[in-house]
Order: structure tokens, then C-alpha cells, then sequence
């Protein structure tokens, strides 16, 4: 905890990881090998690119949003067995790396929150928590819709 | 026609019949054997007479016959001895004598007439009143096969209907004007011109009526979701159960087989080119018989050892028998269609290979992939995809043991993990070949089960159990790595989301076990990639379907075609016929340009 010091220190952490993201995924699309795949992770990257946008926004105004909405968890995360990068990856396969990388960024910020020193900088853990939460379900309706369509 | 006006139609159904004079019953039942029982006057002698309650047999239980075409003189009530001869009505038909009785229907007592002439059908009543009858004529079942019985072998269910219960369900169509149900089909049967023909005892031209727009009407009559198709647009429907259509195709289609009615059309024009088609699955099958009705000349190339894709290799003996497969695909041979086994498209020959002899290319390969769910211990032995296992007993022909020594898994404890038309059919053959315990485990409620109605409840009544709400979330395996248990979690339908649908989520710590050894894996399948490796310009989307055009079907490479699962996922044969019809169409339209 040592090295978060102030609510900036949060967020710069939060942008940076956001923007290893955004390059892991861009990497990604350079070495898949379908058209199609390529594309998945371009706008994967392009989502992360949307989350540190508001990330940067937040940090600029200086102030964020209370949590009240509450965020369903399908776990699907949970039982997934989850695989390594590679360029023959499937959609299938981008899904459970992706819904594995939100559900890991969801648990060190709950974590964080959990050994907050002050109710400012839990919140704004809680808040970043929330966030991811929310992506990992936007990956896991997308499993849930067509992966695990007939059961 | 108004309602009002007196104009008497002929119709005809089972009936019970009662004298106007006395309401006494005509029928009469003797060892299962139903009869309408009369007096009747032929040529000055008195005699008894019976009818069928089809009003379609019509004898004399005396020494008199009475021949074929000759006209009685006088029906009478066995009970009071009045004569029953109309004075204001005469045969619609032949204008004969008819007898007036009484037919109970819709709480009311319903005038009806009968020719007294042998061997005129006119059996008439007013407009106003046939459809009275109509809303009151219950739904047909199928007669089928006893559920203790057939659990023990793999002979088709339902045994289809007998023409008197086809001719009661023909009986109940409204023969709307701006009929829905045509709406309702993918390849747009005219369905009530042909169950207008049924009326009319015409079960072959109703056939003939069906194939104008369906080559396989046998096996759309068995496997197709009617339910959500053209009998959830049946007008009828709304006020009671729509009319059974799809038993109303199999019917017929069956008909015109075992009688041996099936005409092989000529081919009069020939146009000289060529199309081949990957795969000879429903779609693929439909490109052939249009493009030959046409007179171009069509090669079917088949990846495996036998003609008819999912039909085959996917659907059931005991859902649907091979031999009829076999029939519908022998008519295509019948007119020219040449089709070509174990060829591997994409492996021994790519798709631009294809397109330097052929003029066009049409793909209905199918989604034969299975998907998995990724969840741990599925390589553990004794865990089958649905798609391995239906093949080893349909393809391999595991079902005719000790025929074909096919090596099939085998278990006693069974789990099916899926609820679709797939699940219900591996659970159903898997009871059929000896497990002891089969349980279909579903991650949803029964609401959302996708699988038809029919099959679930055909699947009950087999002792197949579902566990329903309950998503497996691991496989347990034994010392030498075989599925001995599948750890799973209960399941509960969370708040609604944005698209209004309530998604299963998981209840804490409600986790249990099932103990199985043999799992087969049907939550659904994806696109097959061989084709593709060799034929990187075909542009697919993120699931690795096939994009094409949705008016044409053709695909990113010009002449080359695609429908049926290999574009819009796992779906159903009539929407791969249907999509077949579409790129035969456009196929034809953009050839003829060249000419």
C-alpha cells in the first residue's frame, strides 16, 4: 500500500494498467491469424482505450461516482479454464482471456479497497472494482449468449 | 361466401350421429370395430346398412349389394322407422337422394346429409356450421410406440397418421384467404392448397403441391420445429391448437412413398453448366434439386462415407429413419444430380479449384464442430461432444449392434450436458443402448429449454431425468484419468438485464456432485475451419461463420455461394433449405446474365 499515496497515485496505476491492456491486446491483433480475430482484439483494445479515457477524465476533474448500481456476476470466470495467448486463438478463446484479465483486475482492486487506509481511497478502489466487474460481464453475456448457447 | 347464405359444402370427419325424429344413435361399436348402423331400401327390398363413421365404407350387412354407383331408394332410423330422405336438399355432387341425420358438435345439434348414392362421397353441411365443427375437432395425435417398448430399440416413435386421422386434421383448416402459415415457412409451402387437396382425398397431389417448394418433405414433415414455424402462424391457433401441419406433410409425403407414387420429372431444357455444392447436408441438397430442375449439371461433394449431412450423421434412427433420407436423396439422383463421396473439400481440393471447372460454388457444410465449455477435467476419457457420439451411433451405425460392431461409449451412469434437440437425442440413444441412468443437466429453467416440446416430453416419458437450473462447473476424474462425477452448482434466474431476459446465475456454496461414467457435451457446435485453411478470401465474422450477402447468399468471392449453418450458426433444417432456395435463385439469376 506503501506506494499509493495519494488518489493520483490510484489512478496513474489504474491508466497504466489499463494501458498495458490496450497493448497486449494490440499485439494480439497483430499476430492473429484471421481477418476476423484481428478485429476482435483491435476493438477489445479499443475498449480498454475507452476505460483509460475515463480513468484520465476522473483523475482531471477529481472526482468520481459513489457506488450504488450493482453489478450481476454470471462467475463464469470462475469455472473456466483459462488458456495462453496465441495467434490460432478462437473468439471462444479471446472471451475466456478476456473475462480472466477483468475478473483478475476485479480482485486486486477489491483487495486494495479491503486495505484502504481512508474512505476516499476505498471508494475510489470500489469504484475502479465496480468498473471491471463491469467488463468482465460484458465478455461473460457474450459467452453466456453464444458459447453456452444450448445450455 | 356468407355465413348466412344456405350453400351446403362437403365434409368430411368422424362422426356421432343421431336420428332427427327419435335422437336415438346411429353408432354403434363392436370390438373396437365403429360403425353407423341403418335401414335402407334398394331395389324394393328392406335391408340394414352400415356405414364407416368416416361415412368412406358403405355396406350391407345383409345378403343384397349393393353396387358400386347404384342409388338406395330410402335410409331409415333402425330405432323409430322413419325415413331420413331430405325434400329440400340434394347431393352437391351428383344430385342424388340424400339422408338428413343429425351430427353432434360444438354443444349443438348439427343438420348434416349423406348421399344415398354408393360410392358419391358428397357428405354435406353449411358453411356456417362446418366451421362450428372445425373449432371443436380436436388437435390429431400421432399414434406411437409404447414408451416401455421402445426404449429397447431404435424404430421410429410415432408411427405417423392413418388417412382417416389425416383426413380429420385436414378437416380442421380454415383455408384462410391471407393464409399465415405460408408466412411462417421458410421455403413458403403453399400449405393450404395442399391440405385442400387432402380434403379432397388427394393425397398424391398434395405431395406433388408440397415438393413445387420442398424436395424433402418427408423429413421436414419429422424434424421440423412446426411448432415455431408455420403452426405458430395458424390462425386456427388463436382459439384453439393450430392444425398439425408438419404430421399433415409427413403424412402425405409417406403416402406418395409407400404407394410408390413418385414421378421422376423431364428435364426439358439443359443448360450447360456446372455447379458444385460442398456438402449434402438439407441446404445443399435443395441447391442440387433446383439447379437440376433447372438443367444445370450438379455435383454434390460429401466429406464422409454417406449422402445426407446432419440428417444423417446428426438426427436419430429413432427420430428419423435413414432409409427415408435415402429415398429423398435417390429422387435427386433419379434427376441427374451426381454426388461424390469422402471428398474433403478444402483438404484434397480447394474451393478455387472448384470454380476452374465449376461455374458456381455453393457451401452448406454445416456447423459440424463441437464447442466445449472449457471448464476442467473435459479431457478426461469417457467426456464426448455430442456431435462424436451421435456419429459413432448414427454414421457408425452403433444402433444396428451386433450388426455393425461399432466400438461406441457406453455407460451406466450417463450425463448430457445441454438442452437442445442434440442433448435430447444423445440422452435418447444413450437410454436405447443400455444405460441405466441418463440425466440431462441445464443451466436454465424449462421455459428456456430450446429443445421442441415433442422431443422433452418424449424424452420424459423415456425415464430420462433433468436437472434442471444447475450449470456443471467440473469433471471429476478416476486414478487412470476416466470421468468418474460432475461437480455442479445450482442456479437461479438473476434480475433482468437490459434485453429484458433473466440469466442464470449461480447459488453460493450449492455446489454438488453427480456421479456419472460417460458425459456428452451438447450446448452447441461451431464452423468446421478445413474448408477455410485452403481459402483464406472466404471473409468469415468473429465465430468463423461464413459472411454472405442475406439476398443472395453469395459469399466474399463471386460464384461462390453459402448457406445453412455454416453462415448463420446451428439452426434448422427447413431455414438451411430455405437459404439453399435463396442462393439457387440468385444463382441462376447471375449465370443466365452470362448467356
Amino acid at each position: 500500500m506503501n506506494e499509493f499515496k495519494s488518489i493520483d497515485d490510484i489512478l496513474d496505476f489504474a491508466i497504466n494498467s489499463e494501458q498495458e491492456a490496450i497493448d497486449f491486446y494490440t499485439k494480439l491483433a497483430t499476430v492473429a491469424k484471421t481477418d476476423a480475430i484481428k478485429e476482435v482484439f483491435t476493438d477489445f483494445a479499443g475498449e480498454e482505450a475507452g476505460h483509460k479515457a475515463k480513468l484520465i477524465e476522473i483523475k482531471k476533474n477529481g472526482s468520481f461516482g459513489v457506488i450504488t448500481e450493482k453489478i450481476s456476476d454470471l462467475k463464469i470466470a470462475d469455472y473456466v479454464v483459462n488458456n495462453q495467448p496465441s495467434p490460432e486463438m478462437t473468439y471462444q478463446d479471446a472471451l475466456i482471456l478476456a473475462m480472466h484479465k477483468e475478473k483478475a483486475a476485479f480482485k486486486l482492486y477489491s483487495a486494495l479497497a479491503d486495505r484502504a487506509p481512508n474512505a476516499d481511497i476505498r471508494n475510489l478502489f470500489l469504484m475502479l472494482a465496480q468498473e471491471e466487474s463491469k467488463h468482465k460481464l460484458r465478455f461473460e453475456l457474450e459467452y453466456d449468449e453464444y458459447v453456452l448457447r444450448e445450455n | 361466401m356468407d355465413d348466412q347464405e344456405v350453400k351446403y359444402l362437403k365434409f368430411k370427419t368422424y362422426l356421432n350421429t343421431y336420428c332427427p325424429y327419435c335422437h336415438q344413435s346411429f353408432n354403434v361399436e363392436k370390438k373396437n370395430d365403429k360403425q353407423l348402423v341403418f335401414k335402407a331400401n334398394y331395389k324394393d327390398q328392406e335391408m340394414d346398412l352400415s356405414l364407416s363413421p368416416y361415412l368412406d365404407v358403405f355396406e350391407s350387412t345383409t345378403s343384397h349389394e349393393v353396387k358400386e354407383g347404384d342409388l338406395l331408394s330410402d335410409l331409415l332410423c333402425p330405432s323409430c322407422n322413419k325415413s331420413l330422405i331430405s325434400k329440400e336438399i340434394k347431393c352437391g355432387e351428383c344430385g342424388s337422394d340424400v339422408a338428413g341425420v343429425i351430427i353432434s358438435a360444438a354443444s349443438k345439434l348439427i343438420p348434416f346429409y349423406i348421399c344415398l348414392k354408393k360410392g358419391c362421397e358428397w357428405h354435406g353441411l353449411t358453411k356456417a356450421d362446418e366451421r362450428k365443427i372445425k373449432l371443436k375437432i380436436p388437435r390429431q395425435e400421432m399414434p406411437e410406440q409404447d414408451k416401455t417398448l421402445r426404449i429397447h430399440n431404435h424404430q421410429e416413435v410415432p408411427y405417423g397418421f392413418t388417412s382417416e386421422l389425416a383426413s380429420l386434421e385436414a378437416g380442421r383448416c380454415l383455408q384462410c384467404k391471407n393464409p399465415k402459415c405460408v408466412e411462417g415457412c421458410p421455403v413458403n409451402v403453399d400449405i393450404p392448397a395442399f391440405i385442400k387437396l387432402m380434403r379432397e382425398n388427394d393425397f398424391n397431389g398434395a405431395a406433388k403441391k408440397i415438393k413445387e417448394r420442398n424436395v424433402l418433405p418427408a423429413i421436414c414433415g419429422r424434424v421440423c420445429p412446426q411448432e415455431s414455424q408455420c403452426e405458430e402462424k395458424c390462425i386456427l391457433g388463436y382459439k384453439d391448437k393450430p392444425v398439425a401441419i408438419g404430421r399433415l406433410e409427413r403424412f402425405v409425403a409417406d403416402f406418395e412413398r409407400k404407394m410408390e407414387l413418385v414421378k421422376i420429372p423431364i428435364i426439358k431444357t439443359k443448360i450447360n453448366k456446372r455447379i458444385a455444392v460442398v456438402g449434402s447436408g438439407p441446404g445443399g441438397l435443395t441447391v442440387a434439386a433446383d439447379m437440376a430442375l433447372l438443367g444445370y449439371s450438379v455435383t454434390v461433394f460429401e466429406a464422409l462415407h454417406e449422402l445426407g449431412g446432419v440428417l444423417t450423421y446428426g438426427i436419430p434412427e429413432f427420430r428419423l429413419p435413414k432409409s427415408i433420407v435415402q429415398f429423398e436423396i435417390n429422387y435427386l439422383k433419379e434427376i441427374g444430380v451426381r454426388f461424390e463421396l469422402n471428398h474433403v473439400i478444402g483438404n484434397i481440393i480447394t474451393i478455387q479449384e472448384l470454380l476452374e471447372y465449376f461455374d458456381a460454388v455453393y457451401i452448406g457444410v454445416g456447423a459440424g464442430l463441437p464447442t466445449f465449455m472449457g471448464i476442467e477435467g473435459e479431457n478426461f476419457g469417457n467426456v464426448f461432444s455430442s456431435n462424436e457420439y451421435l456419429t459413432r451411433m448414427n454414421l457408425m451405425k452403433a444402433y444396428l449392434f451386433p450388426e455393425y460392431d461399432t466400438p461406441m461409449p457406453r455407460g451406466n451412469k450417463v450425463v448430457v450436458i445441454g438442452g437442445g434437440n442434440v442433448a435430447m437425442d444423445s440422452a435418447r440413444s444413450a437410454i436405447r443402448t443400455g444405460s441405466a441412468e441418463v440425466t440431462i443437466v441445464y443451466r436454465r429453467s424449462r421455459q428456456e429449454l430450446p429443445a421442441r416440446a415433442e422431443e422433452v416430453h418424449h424424452a420424459e416419458e423415456e425415464g430420462i431425468r433433468f436437472r434442471l437450473l444447475t450449470n456443471p462447473i467440473r469433471y471429476i476424474g478416476t486414478d487412470y484419468n476416466m470421468v468418474k462425477g460432475l461437480e455442479c452448482i445450482k442456479m437461479e434466474l438473476g434480475e433482468p438485464d437490459e434485453s429484458g431476459r433473466r440469466r442464470p446465475v449461480p447459488i453460493k456454496d450449492s455446489e454438488f456432485i453427480i456421479e456419472c461414467d460417460l458425459a456428452v457435451v451438447a450446448i452447441g457446435t461451431g464452423p468446421n475451419p478445413i474448408i477455410f485453411q485452403s481459402s483464406p478470401d472466404l471473409k468469415r465474422n468473429k465465430w468463423g461463420y461464413l459472411d454472405a450477402n442475406n439476398n443472395t447468399m453469395e459469399t466474399s468471392i463471386s460464384k461462390v455461394y453459402a448457406g445453412g449453418d455454416i453462415v448463420t450458426g446451428s439452426a434448422t433444417v427447413i431455414q438451411a433449405m430455405g437459404a439453399g432456395r435463396i442462393a439457387a435463385n440468385a444463382m441462376h439469376k447471375k449465370l443466365s446474365k452470362e448467356n
